[in-house]
């Protein structure tokens, strides 16, 4: 760890600074210590031990808080159990904040007094964002999305040809030379954007939106300058590095003249640009900021797409992404697609805004330091599926669908892991089909 | 960092089991890996496509696209998850001996 020096410590205290009066007075102020939270944790669940009680979280902050923002905690530390912000202080938070908390916000959900624990961690790791103590690997994925436009560092180049490949894959599919990806084009309905992990690795999932918006006949474009819907800035907590990845986004819709920003299936993605980027960019948006999860509700509502659940035979289950549901309220969307789409629908319990984490929330995905940890919690998600005796699992987050492809293959589940995209186009109707097709 | 022990053989490898340094791989490295994600023996396909991630990463010190793999490979996509059921990333991308690729992988 590197040294902690005067300097850093005024940096890590200038954040408390910012917030005291706020929000932040009360959080640090109302943990009764009733343990409560402890079972709502997915890493105390699998490992019942004292370091792992989400309140032990909400400590760190407030002891630190107190013992420079109170009188007594400044004059009389012990009686208020102040901590001083020391190397040994500095090491436990990295611990607590970074590596043993995926951000889900279960425990906020059941803590018995409503503290929001989640912001407190979220405030905590901005003050070792400003210290300079990022976990390296988080802050290298923060990194490449400051410096190359998108966080796996892809070339435009690169981009290019990717989506040039899959449109040719999509006219093949379709059968009609007319089915495109338009790319930079002005003017357009919809600005959609993307996880890179889709270009680079995993593109069936833009393929399949590429059909959907075909077949509802859409007016949309993608930026090849500024498509990346993530933000890992949001998961490191720097403050600066977020800003800047929000603006280009707006700035981007603004250039390309869209009304709507559509974001990919992805939590954290969708929280920090839709809910936290009006904040911390301290301005609304001049356009409409949904996720393509409302709107692939919306196609079928509106009847502009048709489906048949008949083509997705297997069982389905539903992983609901903590950073759209829990804390985005994004409920019934995913089920009414679902339910129009597929089958055989099964819930996982629990589910909904009770949901538990994968386990690769939070920056746990990019954080090798805590990899052990991440594979562990994921075995309480392994045993919710295996319960359901599914054989997909649906998620509208490319994050979770990333920590369910390694749980599926640790746990030895024997599933397939989709997003929504993905099941809706399987199950679109074109108008050039065999009407036979409609049941 | 993290040990990671194969058939008797230890190589140090960061907390997701990817090869802290990529240039002791060669072929054997390579089976071992795959060993331990459960692909008992590499096929032609298999190599052809480790092959080519490793030549892009070592050309220009990055993972190549999975559209560079397809199109080199003449592998078509889905069968490229069935060959490597963590995918692209996780998978082949380890079995070639990189570093692990940055964000959602
Ligand atoms: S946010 Fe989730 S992972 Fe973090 S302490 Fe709360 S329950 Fe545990
Ligand atoms: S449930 Fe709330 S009040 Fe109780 S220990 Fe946890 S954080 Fe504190």
């Amino acid at each position: 760890m590197e040294k902690l020096t005067d300097e850093k410590i005024q940096k890590g205290l200038e954040v408390l600074r910012r917030e005291v009066g706020s929000k932040l007075l009360t959080h640090v102020n109302s943990c009764v210590h009733c343990g409560l939270c402890a079972e709502s944790c997915v890493y105390y669940n699998v490992e019942p031990n004292e370091h792992f009680v989400p309140a032990k979280k909400v400590d760190i902050v407030s002891s630190v808080y107190r013992r420079y923002y109170s009188t007594t905690g400044k004059f009389i530390p012990w009686l208020t159990g102040a901590r001083k912000l020391d190397d040994a202080t500095i090491e436990e938070m990295v611990d607590l904040l970074y590596g043993s908390c995926t951000m889900c916000g279960r425990c906020n959900k059941h803590c018995s007094v409503g503290v929001d624990i989640e912001y407190l961690v979220r405030t905590g790791r901005a003050m070792l964002a400003e210290m300079g103590y990022v976990p390296e690997t988080l802050q290298k994925t923060v990194d490449a999305a400051i410096n190359t436009g998108n966080n796996m560092g892809i070339s435009t180049e690169d981009f290019v040809d990717t989506l040039k490949w899959l449109e040719e894959e999509l006219q093949f599919e379709v059968e009609d030379d007319n089915a495109i990806i338009p790319l930079d084009e002005k003017g357009k309905d919809i600005m959609y954007t993307l996880n890179p992990r889709e270009p680079k690795f995993f593109p069936l999932s833009i393929s399949a939106m590429a059909k959907v918006f075909y077949a509802a006949g859409e007016s949309w474009t993608l930026s090849t300058k500024m498509y990346d819907v993530t933000n890992y800035a949001y998961f490191s907590g720097n403050l600066e590095e977020g800003q800047l990845i929000a603006q280009r986004m707006v700035d981007e819709m603004k250039s390309l003249k869209a009304n709507r920003c559509i974001l990919a299936e992805c939590g954290h993605g969708t929280r920090s640009f839709r809910w936290e980027a009006p904040n911390y960019l301290e301005q609304g948006f001049s356009f409409e900021v949904e996720t393509s999860v409302e709107l692939l509700a919306e196609y079928i509502r509106e009847g502009r797409i048709k489906v048949d659940p008949e083509k997705n035979q297997e069982i389905v289950t539903l992983h609901d992404p903590c950073n759209l549901t829990r804390s985005g309220g994004i409920l019934e969307e995913q089920r009414y697609i679902l339910s129009k789409c597929v089958k055989n629908f099964v819930e996982m319990t629990p589910k909904g805004t009770d949901n538990l984490c994968c386990g690769g929330g939070g920056g746990q995905l990019s954080m090798s330091e805590y990899n052990e940890r991440r594979m562990r919690i994921s075995g309480l998600k392994a045993d919710q599926i295996r319960k359901t005796e599914a054989s997909v699992v649906a998620t509208p987050c490319h994050n979770c669908v990333d920590q369910l492809i390694q749980t599926n293959a640790a746990y030895k589940l024997n599933v397939k892991i989709k997003t929504l995209a993905e099941i809706v186009a399987d199950a679109i109707v074109l108008d050039n089909e065999n009407e036979e097709n409609i049941s | 960092m993290a040990i990671l022990e194969i058939e008797g053989r230890k190589f140090d490898v960061d907390g997701d089991g990817f090869l802290s340094d990529p240039y002791i791989w060669d072929d054997d490295v390579a089976s071992l890996i795959a060993k331990s994600d459960g692909i008992d023996s590499m096929n032609e396909k298999h190599w052809s496509i480790v092959n080519i991630i490793r030549k892009h990463w070592e050309e220009k010190g990055m993972a190549p696209m999975v559209r560079t793999i397809c199109q080199e490979s003449g592998i078509r996509l889905r069968e490229i998850y069935e060959l490597f059921p963590l995918g692209p990333a996780r998978g082949a991308c380890r079995v070639a001996g990189l570093p692990k690729p940055d964000g959602c992988v």
